[in-house]
């Protein structure tokens, strides 16, 4: 199944995103941004498990935690999504 | 041994502070450091602590809130973000070298709001005669660790802000026992340690800070690595190598002991001050410096024995079973204030861990010291 992943500034602004999309019935996982879509070296990202996009992302940029990237996540690897 | 140097260090602890660190130290490890599992748990426990700190002290965000590995620490950053050669920075009679020793190395031009303990009218009158002179920035001390005088700083915070002056706080004999409102305040730095009042390990402190600080540690963060510059945003930017997430995970343990109990362990020590200072008051010779009123007083008690060297007295009643602390208390300034410099005071400093009869015993013991 695809997944969207949400690279962040940091590993606390992840864990924030995740937070913020799980006290609204959202479900997310923060891990390591794979190597193969880290654009500036070591960073956190926020794997969204359930739910819209789109609806994610407009809760995030209200609370200042809009994601760096988004990439789908599928078999063949990795592809930048520009909502 | 009866220990009296809560101002130094909380010495007792909860118990479930140092559970929290063996814990640690078994099982977690490098914030920040990799997506496996041990790293991800320290990211964890770190967030929480953050998260805790930044509801206790009402920062902005858990991003705000930044591990120092002590107060010095945190107002050294304070330091090196608001002050610079020639700037003229206004400080309180109060300050601890913490806050003295780094702005001479940076070169500040030092203007001190002098007052006399205990009398905050004129502490915030002498910081606005200060502060009408101008001023890069505003560096305050919320209770002096050699007097226990609380100081002003909401009224002080005040001035600040009506003239667009940065404030930099020191919390260092305060957080735990009163009211640490950071957005309330309009701070640009607030610092304290994590062991003292906050009863966490030592090698632990909170810097709560907004924006503009910057770094004195450069280095890993485990963000944007590819960089050769430090990250522009928030704690990352302040956090520069490994934590001490043992040390963290001890102080989530004991924020969570502290809140809701700040109350009751300033009334305790309030308690404990008041029966100090009158009983050492009754022996003749003995000067105590304090608030009689008690309103703007902590839980620090300074005293001295006519004729008697403070820290040959603070060494005999060492011998007799208190740990007390003696001297300038690295804060010649607030000697010079107190006029105690330079051979300084003896200094009691309580916790939630003292009791009454501790008290009682310290005071017939420094009568007998008195040869009474």
């Amino acid at each position: 199944m695809p997944y969207y992943i949400l690279t962040c500034r940091s590993l606390t602004y992840a864990q924030r995103a995740r937070e913020v999309l799980s006290a609204a019935g959202f479900r997310g996982a923060v891990i390591k941004t794979p190597g193969a879509i880290a654009a500036s070296g070591c960073g956190y990202s926020v794997k969204l498990l359930r739910g819209r996009l789109e609806d994610a992302l407009a809760l995030l940029g209200k609370q200042g935690l809009g994601p760096r990237k988004i990439f789908l996540e599928a078999a063949d690897g990795y592809r930048e999504v520009r909502p | 041994m009866i220990y009296f140097d809560a101002a130094a260090t909380t010495l007792q602890k909860p118990p479930q502070v140092a559970e929290a660190v063996l814990r640690a130290m078994k099982s977690l490890g490098s914030p920040g450091r990799g997506g496996h599992r041990y790293a991800m748990e320290a990211a964890e426990a770190v967030y929480n602590c953050r998260k805790k700190a930044a509801a206790m002290f009402s920062a902005p965000g858990p991003e705000n809130v930044i591990f120092t590995f002590n107060a010095t620490h945190g107002l050294n950053i304070a330091v090196r973000s608001l002050a610079e050669r020639g700037d003229r920075v206004v400080i309180s009679a109060w300050e601890h070298n913490a806050v003295l020793r780094p702005l001479t190395a940076a070169g500040a031009n030092i203007a001190v709001a002098r007052d006399r303990a205990f009398c905050p009218e004129e502490t915030a009158e002498s910081f606005r005669r200060e502060l009408d002179k101008g001023a890069r920035a505003c560096f305050v001390n919320m209770v002096s660790n050699v007097s226990g005088y609380v100081l002003p700083v909401y009224e002080i915070a005040a001035l600040c802000r009506e003239r667009g002056v940065p404030l930099a706080v020191d919390a260092s004999q305060a957080a735990g026992t009163m009211e640490i409102d950071w957005e309330r305040l309009g701070a640009a730095f607030v610092a304290m340690p994590g062991h003292k009042g906050l009863y966490g390990p030592q090698g632990t402190g909170l810097l709560i800070v907004g924006a503009g600080a910057q770094p004195v540690l450069y280095g890993g963060t485990g963000s944007d690595s590819a960089l050769p510059e430090m990250p522009d945003f928030l704690p990352d930017r302040l956090e520069a190598g490994t934590h001490n997430t043992a040390g963290i995970a001890g102080l989530s343990a004991a924020l969570d002991w502290v809140r809701g109990r700040e109350g009751r362990i300033a009334g305790l020590e309030r308690e404990l001050v008041s029966l100090a200072a009158r009983g050492l008051e009754s022996i003749p010779g003995a000067e105590v410096y304090r608030d009689k009123t008690g309103e703007s007083q902590g839980g620090v008690l300074s005293f001295n024995l006519s004729g008697r060297d403070p820290e040959e007295l603070a060494e005999r009643l060492g011998r007799r079973g208190f740990a007390l602390r003696a001297g300038l208390h690295c804060a010649p300034l607030a000697h010079k204030s107190l006029g105690t410099f330079p051979a300084g005071t003896v200094r009691l400093s309580f916790s939630a861990f003292n009791r009454p009869d501790e008290v009682s015993r310290l005071v017939w013991t420094v009568r007998d010291e008195a040869g009474l």
